[in-house]
């Protein structure tokens, strides 16, 4: 038996040596992995990822955003419809808001919602034969934080969806090292859109440009960018 | 629903029209129907019926080869075979099959367009090979290329004579055109990545998970088409190969039989 | 200029670079010894109403010849290098949203049609569209000789007798698509198909470390 674990896969390639959960004896299958009758092969290319006890997936370099149920994600209003809007998230579908999933919203007092306007929503539906679903409250019909965001200023962009798995990964030291020397406020959508407002529009650019930099850097290289922007930004 | 139904059927080697899995439909040839084109067939298999007119015409040939005439073949797919096709300029699926036509006839070299040739560096024929489907029943690719060939034995080409540098055409005097060659295509279809089955009908087309096509010269292969669809091992492929070979034996055998009706 | 190869039964040097162009969701260049092709992939994204499929993504492919307008050749192309996709694609996976593959000729110097499918393989990597498996496209051709020259150059083509194309896939090494020129036997063709099989291996190899270097930097 081969262990994948970390190595590049390839689709269409036989991965074996999983390790089941010793409770239920079963494997839950992520992303970029698919079963075949009595093999699992790998539907897309990247590094097979594992996580204890069972979990398998394929960490992939991806540009276009395929809706996940639970993902929050950036959105832009581009529509009223009735008693919905309709959301562009970058995927291959617009998805629908309903008018009520807004924190304190009822049919009668509706929140202020504006076409153009940039949402941070989460999918609470999300299945490729229906139209994707977005809400602004959590269970609890708090906004929790979602909610329409940077109406008067502020930056959104966009950039690899694993780029934003990454800086959200509690790993990543980024928005912390940005933090010593700056203040911001940042919105991170898993559909590859970050918002970004700083008190300066120079300063708000500048964490852009960090943000998009470090793709490919590692922790280290990250506190030294981070330093370096903090001493170029003092001398303007 | 249809897929659950075909698929009982294929399962036993039965197709829904009762033939076997390696079985042709009913092949019917008729030559020089049409007078006033140079040559002409009417190819029917099963329901597929494909119309195919040769006209000659003289025109100046490319000063790069100044001995070579031209074959165009023009494939057209209109909305009297199929409601699928609608009216105005050829669909890709029409285009696909004009170049297909025009690929088979260059791999098979079965008109020499050195042969085309009448006076060298001035005066070349023209072939348009114009293939009509009259009603599309799946697998028009055989049946165009059958009634392609079935045309170019009929087709006769006027005698040309050049006199102080005008030609003159004779119609009373013809000579038949040389076919070196004679290229014979049979399509297998797929079935659910592992069933193979010639000839489908547009139903089967519509069901299949690929389509291969080999067109046979002679003792040679001169074409083997699989656009996508299933991928094959190469034994299967070489039972398609055996049995476009016997296919070949017995279109050759019509055609002969069919040239021979005519003539007497 | 062409670089000498040390025998027919060889590949030429093949190159590829991913990320060119920035809109595009995958794209690469590949070059496979002075054949060059660039592919750029969109998708899964919006479809037009018309070409909409309930149950599957719609896979479009676009060719475009380095000059002049595409004929009915460039159609046949596009047909062939759309139902390749097509079959190696898992369009169920994304229904009402299409695929399109663009394909630009940058250079052709022989074997166009494998650099083509080599090139669309490696753009829908590069774009992490889910996949059933991989092909890998080889051309031979027979000479005068009767011998197989692997990755045949434009002059080699055209003195041939036959040119064939074969598209295999890594599962288990069927054939997914055959396209060839010219006329030969059942037992040339035979021997054709083995040695591009072999030869595969050699473009999936290619595959493995293209896409690792490319994972490597983001790690």
């Amino acid at each position: 038996m081969v262990d994948h674990v970390g190595k590049v896969v390839l689709p269409g390639e036989i991965v074996t040596g999983f390790k089941a959960s010793e409770k239920t004896s079963k494997v839950i299958l992520g992303p970029g992995l698919r079963q075949e009758t009595e093999t699992i092969r790998a539907t897309k290319p990247g590094i097979l990822r594992h996580k204890e006890p069972n979990i398998y997936w394929v960490d992939s370099h991806q540009k276009r955003y395929i809706p996940v149920k639970g993902d929050t994600v950036l959105g832009i209003v581009t529509a009223k419809a009735g008693d919905i809007f309709r959301v562009d998230v970058g995927s291959s579908d617009q998805a629908s808001l309903p008018y009520v999933a807004f924190e304190a919203a009822t049919k009668r007092n509706r929140p202020d919602v504006k076409v153009g306007d940039i949402v941070y929503c989460k999918f609470v539906e999300a299945n490729k034969d229906m139209e994707g679903e977005v809400v602004c409250i959590d269970s609890s019909g708090k906004s929790g934080g979602l909610g329409v965001i940077g109406r008067d200023a502020g930056y959104l962009f966009q950039v690899p969806i694993n780029l934003t798995r990454k800086v959200l990964s509690p790993d990543c030291e980024l928005f912390g090292s940005l933090g010593k020397n700056m203040r911001y406020e940042t919105a991170v959508g898993m559909n590859g859109r970050i918002w970004v407002k700083a008190k300066t529009v120079v300063e708000t650019i500048a964490i852009t440009n960090a943000i998009c930099a470090s793709e490919y850097m590692t922790n280290t290289e990250i506190k030294n960018m981070c330093k370096r922007l903090a001493d170029s930004m003092a001398g303007f | 629903m249809a897929d659950d139904f075909k698929y009982g059927p294929h399962e036993k080697d039965v197709r829904p029209d009762g033939r076997e899995l390696g079985e042709f439909r009913r092949t019917v040839l008729n030559i020089g129907c049409i007078t006033t084109a140079e040559g002409s067939a009417l190819v029917k298999l099963g329901n597929t019926t494909i119309m195919c007119g040769i006209k000659a015409e003289l025109a100046a040939p490319k000063p790069a080869e100044p001995d070579r005439g031209f074959i165009v073949p023009n494939v057209q797919l209109t909305p009297l075979c199929s409601p699928h096709f609608r009216p105005g300029p050829p669909s890709e699926q029409a285009q696909v099959m004009s170049q297909f036509i025009a690929e088979v006839i260059k791999n098979s070299g079965c008109v020499d367009c050195q042969n085309l040739c009448v006076v060298p560096g001035k005066l070349v024929w023209v072939l348009h090979c114009d293939l009509m489907c009259l009603d599309y029943d799946g697998n028009v690719y055989d049946t165009a290329v059958l009634a392609l060939l079935a045309a170019f034995r009929n087709t006769r080409l006027p005698h040309v004579e050049e006199k102080e540098e005008v030609p003159e055409v004779t119609m009373d005097k013809t000579c038949s055109l040389i076919v070196s060659s004679q290229p014979v295509s049979s399509t297998f279809s797929i079935f659910d990545d592992r069933i193979l089955f010639v000839d489908p009908t547009v139903e089967e087309e519509g069901l299949a998970t690929g389509m291969v096509t080999v067109v046979t010269v002679g003792n040679k292969l001169c074409m083997v088409h699989k656009p996508g669809g299933s991928p094959l091992k190469s034994e299967q492929l070489l039972t398609c190969f055996d049995r476009a070979f016997d296919r070949s034996k017995e279109v050759l055998r019509l055609i002969e039989e069919t040239i021979l009706s005519v003539e007497r | 200029m062409e670089i000498p190869r040390s025998s027919g039964f060889q590949l030429r040097h093949m190159m590829c670079e991913f990320g060119q162009l920035s809109r595009p969701d995958g794209d690469v260049t590949v070059f496979q010894g002075d054949t060059s092709v660039t592919t750029a992939v969109y998708g899964p994204g919006e479809v037009r109403m018309n070409k909409e499929i309930l149950n599957k993504a719609t896979v479009e492919t676009v060719f475009k010849p380095k000059s002049g307008l595409p004929g009915c050749a460039e159609k046949m192309f596009e047909r062939t290098l759309r139902n390749t996709c097509e079959t190696f694609l898992l369009a169920a996976l994304h229904p009402r949203s299409s695929i399109s593959i663009i394909v630009q000729e940058i250079q052709d110097s022989g074997s166009f049609l494998s650099c083509c499918v080599n090139s669309c393989c490696l753009a829908l990597l590069d774009a992490s569209v889910a996949m059933k498996f991989l092909v890998a496209a080889v051309t031979c051709a027979i000479d005068s000789e009767e011998c197989i020259i692997l990755d045949p150059t434009v002059k080699q083509e055209k003195d041939s007798c036959a040119v064939l194309t074969f598209v295999f896939e890594n599962k288990d090494d069927s054939i997914l698509a055959v396209y060839t020129t010219g006329s030969y036997t059942v037992q040339q063709f035979q021997q054709c198909s083995q040695t591009c099989g072999e030869a595969s291996k050699a473009v999936f190899d290619f595959y493995r470390t293209s896409i690792e270097k490319k994972l490597s930097k983001a790690t």
